[in-house]
């Protein structure tokens, strides 16, 4: 059985529109012109991007980054509904997963773009070379989007279209195969406490990875920093969780009226409060400990050259610190605000912040890096302006999560409770 | 008597388990040593070569003008575009303000960042320590261009789709002319000695500035050289690369960082 759906209108005088059509043919819009820059991009190469051997990692590494982000909540509340089997947030779960798989397509489609290689992106699974963060985080990340295609799948079984349609029944060889499809389905849904532990160990891993990634680097300053594994887990929580939170808003409270409890999605109103808090004290101590209780003249020299040019210094105190710790505590006490709009948009603050962190992680060592002079070293200034083809490419990236998200949030079963246990 | 066979049973069953466990420990320790530290270790490692043989390369700063001759006969034994350079000529200052030239190659590093940071193994170390790239391999996801502490070391080609000498794409660097070694060893050449197997910037170098040879061997014209300057020194020595790129830094009366010392 499908819950109710309600779809978000909007009132124009007397008329009220229902805006859904409208918003998908946009997003359509935004997948065609997003297609013209990955045809010109696959034909002609990086060089129509603004990237330079100065700079080889720009806007297209930064979507990458913070969309694995996005996608941090599939593997907690895998283990919450999975391992922990705390039934109020089986919905909620899938919904996370759904998310996670989302996150994690969106970032391997624009890597895709971003290789110089394209057609060699198969190359790390066949030649291993496990002592490179890459090979470990492209390893991590196919074998994650199995796992949560494999949690996914059960999820869109259910829909009535793929168990009552009268084609399963006029045509015997589509209905065999639905009934194969189902048991599979099936099994697969057992195999969930497994799905979660592995999917758990990879998440962890190379969400830690990714900063690791950077972090390796010795020859680049502020990236050499020990703690930023750490950072990326926490604050992929954090902002997943967030992003969680305001999509358990729209599609339970808002799409399907009492298939979630609101005390359900306060909780993860208040886990997400919890782990930015968490985040944000790791970030400030992790400040200090590069900048007060030692001095690296390369750090310093960089983020002086860096607060010339950007707000580089405020985004840290004003977006990673300040408004996460605001945001943070207006999560954590949800259930006595009771408002879910000053609640969404606290949440915004940590989906920000995760954001902020991996563009500024990514660019900082870049933009300001270090001379290999033996003299007098000092820092180089690059510039970077990505081309309308990387705007074009990450348009038709991020087109694709919100239309997947949308049809998914428009037409999915996220009915708790399954019929076949 | 039903007792001592409970007890029998429950012997067999703990008997039993206790395989299990030796198993299970056993198969997780196998395990482990698909991937164990150790192994990670050896792609990381340099091969040792039977021959010994470690090209290096002295650049002596005193004596380079500036010419750039050595970035053009790169660019024309390698079949580079013209904006591609593998060897960057850039000029300097010494702390006392003197401006000096730095020309720079690839760096060949023993520990090369380059090297442990590809996903795919397509740089890699030859038995004589020259840093390699399989263009066949790469991916072109641009790491070890992100990793090399020496600026533009390695270069994709931003800019020149159209010449695909190596596949469009992947990202190249200096190999030291490996082509050139290769040959000149298979005629018996020497490299470093003989112009036909040495780096073509080093044969151009107008002044001598640039010395190639094997580090290994004493009598290379690399070696002599070392061991005849005063002081040499490789670029950010203190991320432990080490680089097989040694500099004689400017040390001549009129300029340079010594200058004036002895004096007064």
């Amino acid at each position: 059985m499908l819950p109710d759906i309600h779809c978000p209108t909007i009132k124009l005088g007397k008329r009220s529109i229902v805006v859904f059509p409208y918003w998908i043919g946009l997003l359509i819009l935004g997948l065609l012109f997003g297609l013209v820059g990955a045809f010109i991009v696959l034909r002609d190469g990086l060089h129509v991007t603004g990237l330079s051997n100065a700079i080889p990692w720009g806007l297209w590494i930064s979507i990458d980054l913070s969309a694995i982000a996005m996608g941090g909540s599939a593997f907690v509340f895998g283990v919450i509904v999975y391992i922990l089997r705390i039934k109020r947030f089986e919905a909620i779960g899938k919904l996370a997963v759904l998310l996670g798989f989302l996150g994690y397509s969106t970032a391997g489609m624009v890597l895709l773009f971003d290789l110089g290689r394209p057609l060699r992106f198969w190359h790390p699974v066949v030649y291993w070379q496990p002592h490179s963060l890459l090979w470990e985080v492209t390893m991590c990340v196919v074998l994650y989007l199995s796992v949560l295609m494999a949690e996914l799948l059960p999820i869109v079984l259910e829909h009535p279209l793929f168990k009552t349609h009268p084609w399963l029944t006029r045509y015997k060889a589509l209905g065999s195969l639905m009934e194969r499809a189902h048991s599979f389905a099936h099994s697969l849904h057992k195999a969930g406490p497994v799905l979660a532990v592995a999917g758990l160990t990879l998440s962890l891993l190379h969400q830690a990875s990714l900063g690791a990634t950077y972090s390796v680097l010795a020859g680049r300053g502020i990236w050499f920093n020990q703690s930023a594994p750490v950072q990326f887990v926490f604050s992929a929580m954090s902002g997943g969780i967030a992003l969680l939170f305001i999509t358990s808003v729209f599609v339970f409270r808002v799409m399907r009226p009492g298939t979630v409890s609101d005390s359900a999605i306060y909780d993860v109103a208040r886990l997400t409060g919890k782990i930015t808090l968490l985040l944000t004290y790791l970030r400030v101590w992790d400040w200090a400990v590069t900048n007060y209780y030692s001095f690296d003249r390369e750090v310093f020299l960089q983020t002086q050259i860096l607060d010339t040019i950007a707000p580089y210094s405020l985004t840290f105190w004003l977006g990673q610190a300040l408004l996460p710790v605001i945001a943070g505590s207006v999560l954590l006490a949800a259930k006595s605000i009771k408002n879910f709009r000053y609640l969404m948009l606290a949440a915004v603050i940590p989906i920000l912040a995760a954001i902020i962190t991996r563009w500024n992680y990514n660019f900082a060592g870049l933009i300001a890096s270090i001379s290999y002079d033996p003299f007098t070293p000092g820092i180089i200034l690059n510039s970077y302006t990505p081309t309308w083809v990387e705007f074009s490419v990450g348009t038709l990236v991020i087109c694709y999560w919100l239309l997947a998200f949308s049809l998914a949030a428009r037409y999915l079963p996220f009915s708790s409770g399954h019929d076949h246990h | 008597m039903a007792d001592s066979t409970n007890k029998d049973v429950e012997k067999n069953v703990s008997r039993r388990d206790l395989l299990k466990v030796g198993a299970a420990i056993l198969g997780a320790t196998g395990l482990t040593q698909l991937f164990s530290l150790n192994s990670l270790q050896v792609r990381g490692k340099e091969i040792p070569d039977e021959g010994g043989r470690k090209w290096g390369m002295l650049i002596d700063i005193n004596k380079c003008i500036g010419c750039n001759y050595c970035t053009y006969a790169c660019q024309a034994v390698n079949n580079l575009a013209d904006d591609m350079l593998y060897n960057v000529v850039t000029a300097e200052e010494t702390q006392s303000g003197e401006e000096y030239f730095l020309s720079r190659p690839c760096m060949q590093c023993a520990e090369a960042p380059c090297v442990h940071v590809c996903p795919v193994e397509a740089t890699y170390y030859r038995p004589d320590g020259i840093v390699e790239m399989n263009y066949d391999r790469c991916i072109g996801c641009r790491y070890c261009q992100v990793a090399c502490p020496y600026g533009a070391g390695k270069s994709p080609d931003f800019g020149v789709a159209e010449v695909e000498n190596r596949p469009r794409g992947v990202v190249e660097k200096c190999h030291f002319c490996s082509h050139r070694i290769d040959r000149g060893l298979e005629y018996g050449l020497t490299p470093g000695v003989d112009r036909e197997a040495t780096p073509a910037c080093v044969v151009v170098c107008p002044t001598g500035a640039r010395v190639f040879g094997d580090l290994n061997d004493v009598e290379s014209p690399v070696s002599k050289a070392r061991e005849e300057a005063i002081v040499t020194l490789r670029l950010r020595e203190e991320l432990s690369t080490e680089p097989r790129v040694y500099y004689i830094p400017p040390t001549t009366k009129k300029t340079g960082p010594f200058a004036g010392e002895g004096e007064s």
